[in-house]
């Protein structure tokens, strides 16, 4: 008897969720900014953001219009450079080096934290050189190692199944779905250690959307992954952490499932239950 | 967070407002009903007026259906509206509570069904002045906790949460005086049966008060108290009243 009433002892520790156990401070951070700000001539777009983006996790950033989440994402691998009138002070390390530093170098930069954009823009190449263009530019030029490559991308970014008969066609010849895939597909091609996303989903339709959802699921296994969307249940069922923006302020920042609860701050409160600021 | 009165009727989509506003208001009906409810049979029992215990059985169908209706209301607007933060905690925190209130219902129900058959048998005086005396606190529970909803009072929440356990202490010596009446009188064993009956339905309706606080703490606050010491809740509430500490 006494050993059937063991067996009723249920473990229940496997029924909580994986986030109740999340924490900032434990993770291994692989971007880290410091007082990062951000100019667009003499207007003062970001003030001042501190935060740590942790190694293998979703990090979302949310806010209206405006509030500086592009910006800040496009601080990560240098796109602000482009812009004549942006001046930036402060640091964000990448593994402990700051990418501001002048001795970096840009491209190399790019290649370790790779972006995907709202709109899909794959090359006017077929779905084969989509992917492998990246590799050529790095000097490979095996053969074998290109076409490993670049079925292992197409098989990260769920894309494998869908396009392996026929890789050589245009790539412009695919939904929008897909090319985002495939775009997706280009920049993990090159092994990035982090993925940045811009409203990844926002030009697709509910069903894309998920199957992007989906794989930002699987890919951040192998990359640290920072998305910037307008849609906050997007925020909510993909990511891990998620930080509210507002007015080039970094409002609240914390565990996805707390934000979304129980927020802290009334400004998150407000634009996450759709009230008047 | 500090909650705004009107915080409710300040998103941007008028149609949002009105849907919480309307369940929020629907509950608090509901939960007038009820209170009603409890009065009806508590008083039908104590004079034995068979008529108000038939009118309390009655009102227990229209309670029943008010809980189908608010609970469909919930999952709509769960389904429209993706609720997020205090607005997601509202709405699981009213379908949460509309349950006890049914149970609430359905003991009331039963105690209306011991007052007809207690009025048509030998009526025994015995635990009647346990039943007056556990009856007023319970109704007493079931009105503060709904006053506690319409206000969003946590002081007052916490203020029903504490009075169960003295429900729960009254209801086992009542048991024990009453279980003294039947060994010395055989004959009165069933009325009193009857009797116990009631002051079990109380006992529960007041475990259902409870419950109904923790409820509002959670639409307020964001913390799950279910399950927690009188002494964690008091934290959490800031309360400065006495919790005379020792815990269940």
């Amino acid at each position: 008897m006494t050993s059937e009433v063991k067996t009723h002892a249920i473990d229940i520790s496997s029924m909580q969720r994986d986030q109740r156990t999340l924490k900032l401070e434990d993770e291994v951070h692989t971007l880290k900014v410091r007082d990062l700000k951000l100019f667009y001539g003499d207007k003062e777009a970001l003030h001042g953001v501190n935060m740590d983006i942790a190694k293998n996790r979703v990090t979302a950033f949310i806010g209206p219009s405006g509030c500086g989440k592009s910006t800040l994402l496009r601080c990560f691998n240098r796109m602000n450079d482009l812009v004549d009138s942006c001046r930036i002070e402060g640091q964000i390390l990448l593994d402990e080096a700051n990418i501001y530093d002048r001795t970096v170098n840009v491209a190399d930069l790019r290649r370790r934290v790779g972006m995907v954009f709202q709109k899909p823009n794959p090359f006017p190449k077929s779905i084969y050189e989509n992917v492998a263009y990246g590799l050529r530019i790095q000097g490979i030029k095996k053969k074998r190692v290109i076409d490993e490559t670049v079925e292992w991308a197409l098989r990260s970014a769920a894309l494998w199944d869908e396009v392996k008969d026929r890789l050589h066609e245009s790539a412009l010849g695919m939904s929008g779905g897909q090319q985002q895939r495939l775009v997706i597909a280009r920049t993990v091609a090159v092994k990035p250690e982090v993925l940045l996303l811009d409203e990844p989903a926002s030009a697709l339709d509910p069903i894309s959307t998920l199957k992007i959802e989906e794989l930002i699921h699987e890919l951040k296994n192998d990359f640290t992954i920072v998305i910037v969307t307008h849609n906050m249940q997007q925020a909510a069922r993909v990511s891990d952490y998620t930080a509210f923006m507002y007015m080039g302020d970094l409002i609240e920042f914390g565990v996805t499932d707390t934000l979304f609860t129980n927020p802290v701050q009334k400004q998150t409160e407000d634009y996450i239950t759709g009230r008047y600021g | 967070m500090e909650f705004e009165k009107d915080n409710y009727s300040t998103h941007i989509s008028q149609q949002f407002n009105a849907e919480l506003e309307t369940i929020r208001t629907q509950m608090l009906t509901m939960g007038g009903i009820v209170e009603r409810q409890v009065n009806d049979a508590v008083e039908a029992l104590l004079t034995g007026d068979v008529e108000l215990a038939e009118q309390a059985r009655r009102i227990d169908k229209q309670t029943n259906e008010m809980e189908l209706l608010i609970d469909e209301q919930c999952t709509t607007t769960i389904a429209r509206r993706q609720p997020a933060a205090s607005d997601l905690r509202l709405i699981i925190s009213i379908s949460r509570a509309i349950s006890d209130l049914e149970r609430i219902g359905d003991e009331s129900s039963r105690i209306a069904q011991q007052a007809i058959e207690l009025a048509e048998g030998n009526r025994t005086q015995h635990g009647f002045q346990e039943v007056r005396h556990i009856g007023n606190l319970v109704r007493d529970m079931v009105k503060d906790v709904l006053t506690a909803f319409a206000r969003n009072d946590l002081e007052m929440a916490y203020r029903v949460a504490k009075q169960d356990r003295n429900v729960d202490q009254e209801y086992r010596s009542a048991m024990r005086a009453l279980v003294t009446y039947m060994m010395e009188d055989v004959r009165s064993i069933s009325s009193i049966m009857n009797v116990i009956w009631v002051l079990r339905s109380l006992e529960r309706i007041g475990d259902h008060s409870r419950n109904l606080a923790e409820h509002l703490i959670y639409q307020v606050s964001g913390t799950d108290v279910r399950h927690q010491s009188l002494q964690s809740i008091k934290q959490m509430v800031g309360s400065d009243e006495d919790s005379d500490s020792d815990e269940e």
